[in-house]
C-alpha cells in the first residue's frame, strides 16, 4: 500500500505516478508495447476495462487519501465522458485538488 | 485492494460510506463485475447508505472457483459475506444473474433482507439465456462483441478480447457453471417466488427481451412494483442515473 502523500506534485510527477499505477494494474508486458502520453485515453488507447479502472482508482485513493475524491469525480461523468477520459484530464484534476 | 475471505476463497469487495445506519448490498451479473455499480450507481446510493459491492466468484478480481454456481451456493456465499462484514439485515439489489441471486436470498433468508431490488433478472428457463452458455466459442465472443455491445458503446480492444476470452473459457469449460445453471431452469415456476414478502422493486428495460419476466414477477410477488426504464438489458450501463435514483427513492420510501 502506498503511503498517503501531502506534498504537492508537479504535472510531470503526477504523470509518472499515473504511469506507475497503470503498469501495476495492466502489467508491464502490455505497457512496454504502449506509448503512454497525457493524451492516452483509458478505454481506447490503454484498453483498460472498468474493473481495471476500479483498481486504478483504488491506487489513487490509497496514495492521495481524502485530498482527492477521485471516485466522486468519475461519478459525475456520463458514459461518453468516461470513454473519452484521458491521462491529461486526471493530471489536471489532481493538480486542481492540490492547489 | 479490499479482499475478504468468504467460504475459504478471496472475494474482492468495495464499501462506500461505512458509517451510514443502513446497508445496501448490490450483486452484479454473470460475466460482469462490481464496476457495473461502482462509478455512478453506488456513489449516489452512498449519499444515504452504506453500500457494499462484491465480485462474484471467478468474476472481476475475486478468486477463481471451479464449483458452486447454482443459486443455493451463490446465496450461501452472500450470506457468508454478510456474516464476515457483520451485516445483520440489508437492502439487497441484483442485476441480471445477480437479480436471481437476490430473489433466492429473499426466499431463503427473509429475516436478513429488508427491501429487494431486482434489475433485469432473466428467466433461467429462457433459451436465449441458456443459449449463451451452451454455444460459447471464440467466434461467439467476437460476434457477440461486434453485434450486442454497441448499446453500451464500448468496443473491446485486443487485450480486452483476450482477457474476456480467458474468463469465458474458464467459466464455460472448467467450472460447473453450465450444469449448475441448467439445474435452475425451473426457478421461476417454483412456488417459492410467490412467498417473497419484501417490498420489491423490479426494474426492466422497455426494449429488453426480459421485460415480460418483469411483468411475470410483478404478478407473482405480492409487494412488487415494476418500473420500465428506457433501454434494453443493459439499463444500468445505459441509464445509470435513472437506475440509481429509482433505487434510492425505493429504499428511502417508508
Amino acid at each position: 500500500m502506498d503511503s498517503i502523500t501531502t506534498t504537492k506534485l508537479s504535472s510531470e510527477e503526477i504523470f509518472d505516478l499515473m504511469k506507475k499505477f497503470i503498469t501495476e494494474v495492466i502489467g508491464e508486458e502490455f505497457v512496454e508495447e504502449m506509448d503512454i502520453t497525457p493524451e492516452s485515453s483509458f478505454t481506447k488507447d490503454l484498453e483498460m476495462d472498468s474493473i481495471e479502472i476500479v483498481s486504478f482508482s483504488e491506487k489513487i485513493k490509497a496514495h492521495f487519501g481524502e485530498q482527492i475524491d477521485f471516485t466522486g469525480w468519475l461519478s459525475s461523468m456520463d458514459l461518453d465522458q468516461l470513454i473519452n477520459l484521458n491521462l491529461g484530464m486526471i493530471i489536471s484534476y489532481i493538480e486542481e485538488c492540490q492547489s | 485492494m479490499p479482499i475478504v475471505t468468504v467460504n475459504g476463497k478471496s472475494v474482492h469487495i468495495q464499501e462506500l460510506n461505512k458509517d451510514a445506519a443502513e446497508t445496501i448490498v448490490l450483486v452484479h451479473g454473470m460475466f460482469s463485475n462490481l464496476s457495473v455499480y461502482y462509478f455512478n450507481i453506488a456513489p449516489l446510493l452512498a449519499t444515504k447508505y452504506h453500500v457494499v459491492l462484491y465480485d462474484l466468484k471467478s468474476h472481476g478480481m475475486s478468486e477463481k472457483t471451479l464449483l458452486g454456481y447454482d443459486l443455493e451456493s451463490m446465496t450461501n456465499d452472500l450470506l457468508a459475506l454478510m456474516e464476515e462484514l457483520k451485516l445483520q439485515k440489508v437492502h439487497l439489489g441484483g442485476y441480471s444473474f445477480g437479480g436471481l441471486i437476490a430473489l433466492k436470498m429473499a426466499i431463503r433468508f427473509p429475516e436478513r433482507i429488508n427491501k429487494l431490488a431486482v434489475i433485469e433478472a432473466p428467466d433461467p428457463n429462457d433459451d436465449k439465456t441458456r443459449g449463451i452458455i451452451d454455444e460459447y466459442s471464440r467466434e461467439f465472443l467476437e460476434h457477440y462483441v461486434e453485434n450486442f455491445t454497441d448499446t453500451t458503446k464500448v468496443k473491446m480492444g485486443k487485450r480486452q478480447m483476450e482477457r474476456n476470452h480467458r474468463m469465458y473459457e474458464y467459466l464455460f469449460y472448467q467450472t460447473s457453471i453450465k450444469t449448475d445453471m441448467e439445474l435452475e431452469k425451473d426457478f421461476f415456476s417454483s412456488p417459492a417466488i410467490g412467498t417473497i414478502q419484501q417490498a420489491t422493486l423490479l426494474l426492466y428495460g422497455t426494449d429488453s427481451n426480459c421485460l415480460n419476466v418483469g411483468k411475470y414477477l410483478d404478478e407473482l410477488i405480492e409487494n412488487a412494483d415494476l418500473i420500465a426504464v428506457p433501454g434494453d438489458h443493459n439499463i444500468p450501463i445505459q441509464q445509470p442515473l435513472v437506475i440509481a435514483e429509482a433505487l434510492l427513492n425505493f429504499f428511502q420510501e417508508k
